[in-house]
């Protein structure tokens, strides 16, 4: 003992053998059990022999995790609740596994007192190992990797967080925005169950608390709060927070801390009445729901059914290519890259699909001008795409019907300058293409007077020829 | 020994070579090692388990996929400057450089840093090149691109993209596949693996080269790496037939192909029943694809029947191997539904080691071949109505030094710069970027990136973002792990989204 002494505390070290030890225990217990269960059956009978054996080392090893388990529960920062009951339970098991092997020979006799005692040790071994779970690897470990048809039955089933407000000047600043990013960045180490350095931040009033080493947060002052500080220190700094090996926080949810410290650190304040910088804007701004990064104009945003299967399947023997325009939409688009035969008469083969289909690129399939008699049907289309086909543009008035339509592309057709200003009704339209149709540049002014948010591009671009075109750099040249 | 004897000889060893090692293969299914070679098949594909796309079909892995949600860019047209050109004599204007011009490069620029060339004290070179200040969003860019200027309000620059490789191979390898060393997939790879092709009678990953030469890192950098070989790129030449051996030989016609390629199919697909394994459906896709492309490829691979004035814009001249026709013809591919255009021009390797690799010849020169080209290329884009759904992407592997080059400590007979791996410019275009944008800043001398530093996966996660996928995502099972572009890195660089 004086050697140890004099070479420093042994308990730490000793007590994080702890979750190495745990598991010795548990299997050994588990083969125990086992034992007793299949030397039932006459093949196995000489098993029985092995049972007193092995229920010593199940004692032994329960005993020494026992131990070490004391050790490590004095490093501190676990709930004490769970901690009290892993550790008794704990106990119990050394104390259970011990006592049976003491009185082997009398149970041996009663078979069924014997399969009672190892169903409810297997139960309490399992509720132990539970309970130490929680102790490290948090309280919702196992609702989190819940699918959907079991967590509907988890009590602890986590509240979606989306959907809360419309208009993210509506939010609540700690509560929608702040506190979950404390709950998904520092949560699994700041929490009742884990209470590292002594701090919670699982609600406002634990965070004000603060931790061992005094508040985290300084009102007003993000630079001088440890909160803000911490986070923002580089990533190989040993203060820095959420440490190595942990995932970061991502710019725009720091910015976020870095604002909500600013603004004083308030509770139940709307986004919209407090002072903002440039930048808080500008995460605020990407943070807004009805406008979300991964959205695009082109695709609306109500929601459609699925299109028919053999509908589908009709475009697709054709040579059209036909697919969802993301992986959990049923909005289509069609592409005619591979059905060069596509004709007029083919277009009704899309009809079934007009609730879907919003991108329709028959770029050089040979369809004419009849087929605006079924694109005008095509109601939901945004995106329309006839170059290099046959049409003159003599129906396009009737695109008027797809008053969704934002994309119309008309490049290399005989379209006339009389048949485009027909589009002026389409107020929503914002792009069209005109190239190679011989229409001058000048010759759209009317349309564009109309609808003043469409762009024209007529094309026809010229590069000026420069001397420094052909000119090549030599060193002999030059002298 | 006869010839004949010699075929059949040859022809059972390889039968026995195969037979060996899948009889293991099979051997361990049923026994004890099933449970563990279950995740190392998945890593070959055959079970297609594991893959984030789940209708990635073994049937057609080519066949158009649905991204994670509606993407802004279909495709993506990639110019990538082989050798890495100089960010100081093209958009990043350093006004200080030139006042340090000819004078001892200081001992803190070099302490504790390695270069690949530069050995003691080099002197600092001044910008070789003169700047003005263009569009409405007052874009540096030099005298070399008298024709790119117009394209100031177009594009979003990227003044501050890191590398840590310092040489050509490993450094277009990281710039390529997300990985300085080899065996990963190439980006063009993981686009066509997650989105497939809407036009099944091309590639949907064509590469092509000009500038004489290959670039140094070689064909992993358009390689599939991990992934079915399926997802290569299609490298084609643009001098001669577009694919060597496309044409039939003489004396055979398209029928009689055609029934020797149904044949070989035939043979393959037992082969596949009977093995499993995909590289054999990469090869059934790949005839199928190359009996296609007999007639698809020579027709859109060929610019002669363009009009004048696009040849006029882009300076092609048809039959020749050069930038220019490589980017009219990635317009073309684009406008037929290939997914990713991969171009590489060799040259840009500016150490003053000679004229053609000197800062103030060669480089020019370089700079002269691809000006008209990439203007027109986005011109033309625009005026199709493509510029919106095709993204493009412009750089090089990596920077050059603001010191000037003196390999092996000696003075070199031409200006040049060094390697440069802490700062260097990239542009993209298209597709959602914004328009007439400056992200990211070098110090005063151009040395070191200061704002905005964007790591090359972070480029990737880009790339993908617009395409429509979560880069975090869109990953493929292989040796027990899901890999992904990005690798554990990657940030989308949202300021330069529209």
């Amino acid at each position: 003992m004086i050697f140890l002494e004099s070479t420093g505390s042994w308990g730490s070290l000793t007590g994080r053998m702890h979750p190495l030890l745990v598991h010795l225990p548990i299997g050994i217990l588990i083969l125990a059990l086992l034992f007793v269960l299949i030397s039932r059956l006459p093949r196995w009978q000489p098993l029985r022999a092995a049972i007193p054996f092995t229920l010593f080392l199940s004692f032994a090893a329960a005993a020494a995790s026992c131990l070490t388990g004391y050790l490590l529960s004095q490093d501190g920062g676990y709930d004490e609740k769970t901690l009290n009951t892993h550790f008794y339970l704990g106990i119990g098991v050394a104390v259970i596994s011990g006592l049976w092997w003491v009185t082997y020979r009398m149970l041996k006799k009663s078979p069924r007192l014997e399969l009672l005692l190892a169903l409810g040790m297997l139960l309490l071994i399992s509720i132990t190992g539970h309970y130490g779970g929680t102790l490290t690897h948090g309280d919702n470990y196992l609702e989190a990797a819940m699918p959907a048809a079991l967590s509907s039955f988890s009590k602890k089933a986590v509240a979606a967080e989306t959907g809360k407000y419309k208009d993210i000047g509506d939010a609540l600043l700690y509560e929608d925005l702040v506190q979950p990013v404390l709950n998904n960045r520092c949560g699994s180490c700041h929490s009742q169950q884990k209470l590292k350095g002594g701090l919670q931040l699982e609600t406002l009033a634990l965070l004000r608390k603060g931790g061992e080493n005094g508040p985290v947060l300084k009102d007003s002052l993000p630079e001088e709060s440890e909160l803000y500080k911490r986070i923002i220190l580089p990533e190989s700094d040993e203060h820095r927070m959420p440490p190595k090996g942990k995932p970061s926080l991502t710019p725009a949810e720091t910015e976020l801390l870095h604002w909500w410290i600013s603004c004083g650190g308030p509770a139940g304040k709307k986004v919209k009445d407090l002072p903002k910088n440039p930048r808080i804007s500008a995460v605020l701004a990407a943070m807004q729901p009805s406008k979300p990064v991964d959205r695009l104009a082109t695709v609306p945003e109500k929601t459609v059914p699925p299109a028919p299967a053999d509908a589908i399947a009709a475009l697709t023997a054709k040579g059209l290519k036909v697919l969802p325009v993301a992986e959990n939409s049923n909005y289509l688009s069609v592409s005619a890259f591979t059905a060069q035969g596509f004709s007029d008469a083919d277009a009704a083969l899309l009809l079934p699909l007009k609730e879907q289909l919003i991108w329709l690129d028959l770029s050089g399939a040979p369809v004419t001008d009849q087929v605006f008699s079924t694109l005008s049907q095509l109601k939901n289309l945004t995106k329309l795409t006839l170059k290099g086909t046959a049409i003159k543009g003599i129906a396009l008035q009737s695109l008027n019907q797809c008053t969704g339509l934002m994309y119309l592309n008309l490049v290399q057709t005989a379209t006339q300058t009389a048949n485009i200003i027909s589009l002026k009704n389409n107020k929503q339209l914002e792009q069209l293409y005109v190239a190679q149709t011989g229409i001058p540049a000048n010759a759209l002014q009317e349309l564009h007077q109309q609808l003043e948010q469409l762009k024209i591009d007529t094309g026809g671009y010229r590069l000026a020829r420069l001397p420094t075109d052909t000119l090549e750099y030599h060193k002999a040249a030059q002298q | 020994m006869s010839r004949y004897k010699k075929l059949i000889d040859e022809a059972n060893k390889e039968h026995l070579r195969s037979i060996t090692r899948r009889h293991f293969l099979m051997d361990c299914v049923t026994g004890l090692g099933a449970a563990a070679l279950g995740s190392f098949l998945a890593g070959c594909g055959s079970s297609g388990a594991g893959s984030a796309i789940p209708n990635a079909v073994a049937a057609d892995p080519m066949a158009p996929k649905a991204p994670h949600f509606p993407g802004k860019a279909k495709s993506v047209i990639y110019l990538h400057m082989a050798g890495a050109p100089s960010q100081l004599e093209l958009f990043d204007y350093k006004p200080a450089l030139q006042r340090l011009h000819n004078q001892l490069c200081p001992p803190s620029l070099l302490e504790g840093k390695k270069f690949a060339f530069i050995r003691g004290v080099p002197k600092m070179l001044g910008p070789q090149a003169v700047f003005k200040q263009h569009g409405a969003s007052g874009a540096w860019i030099s005298d070399h691109l008298p024709h790119f200027t117009a394209m100031a309000d177009e594009v979003s620059f990227l003044k501050a993209v890191q590398t840590d490789q310092f040489n050509h191979g490993p450094a277009q390898l990281l710039m390529q596949t997300g990985s300085a060393r080899l065996g990963r997939p190439s980006i063009g790879s993981w686009v066509t693996y997650g989105l497939g092709t809407e036009n099944s009678n091309l590639p949907g990953f064509v590469v092509l080269t000009s500038g004489g030469k290959t670039p140094d890192a070689g064909k992993s950098i358009w390689g599939s790496g991990f992934l079915p070989s399926v997802y290569q790129g299609v490298q084609c030449r643009t001098k001669g037939d577009p694919v060597l051996f496309l044409s039939d030989p003489e004396g055979m016609d398209r029928d009689l192909r055609k029934a020797s390629i149904d044949a070989i199919n035939r043979i393959n697909e037992e082969e596949y029943t009977a093995y499993g394994d995909p590289e054999t459906l990469a090869r059934i896709s790949q005839y199928e694809l190359a009996y296609k492309m007999q007639i698809a490829v020579p027709e859109v691979m060929n610019i002669q029947n363009e009009p004048d004035y696009i040849h006029e814009m882009y300076g092609t001249q048809p039959g020749k191997e050069s930038f220019a026709n490589n980017c009219l013809l990635a317009r073309k591919l684009v406008e037929k539904g290939v997914r990713f255009v991969q171009l590489y021009d060799w040259g840009w390797d500016s150490h003053g080691t000679d004229e053609n690799l000197a800062i103030d010849y060669g480089f020019r020169n370089k700079c002269r071949e691809i000006d008209r080209p990439i203007t027109a290329l986005l011109q033309d884009l625009k005026q199709r109505g493509l510029l919106d759904e095709t993204l493009v992407v412009w750089g090089g592997e990596f920077g050059r030094t603001p010191m000037q080059e003196n390999r092996d400590g000696k003075e070199m007979p031409f200006l040049g710069r060094d390697h440069h791996v802490e700062a260097f410019t990239i542009w993209m275009a298209g597709a959602g970027i914004k328009k007439g944008f400056t992200w990211g800043e070098t110090d005063e001398i151009g040395y070191a990136a200061v704002k905005g530093k964007v790591a090359i996966n972070d480029i990737h996660a880009t790339i993908l973002q617009q395409l429509g996928f979560d880069h975090e995502k869109l990953t493929y099972q292989f040796q027990g792990r899901p890999f992904r572009l990005t690798d554990t890195g990657g940030k989308v660089i949202t300021p330069i989204l529209a």
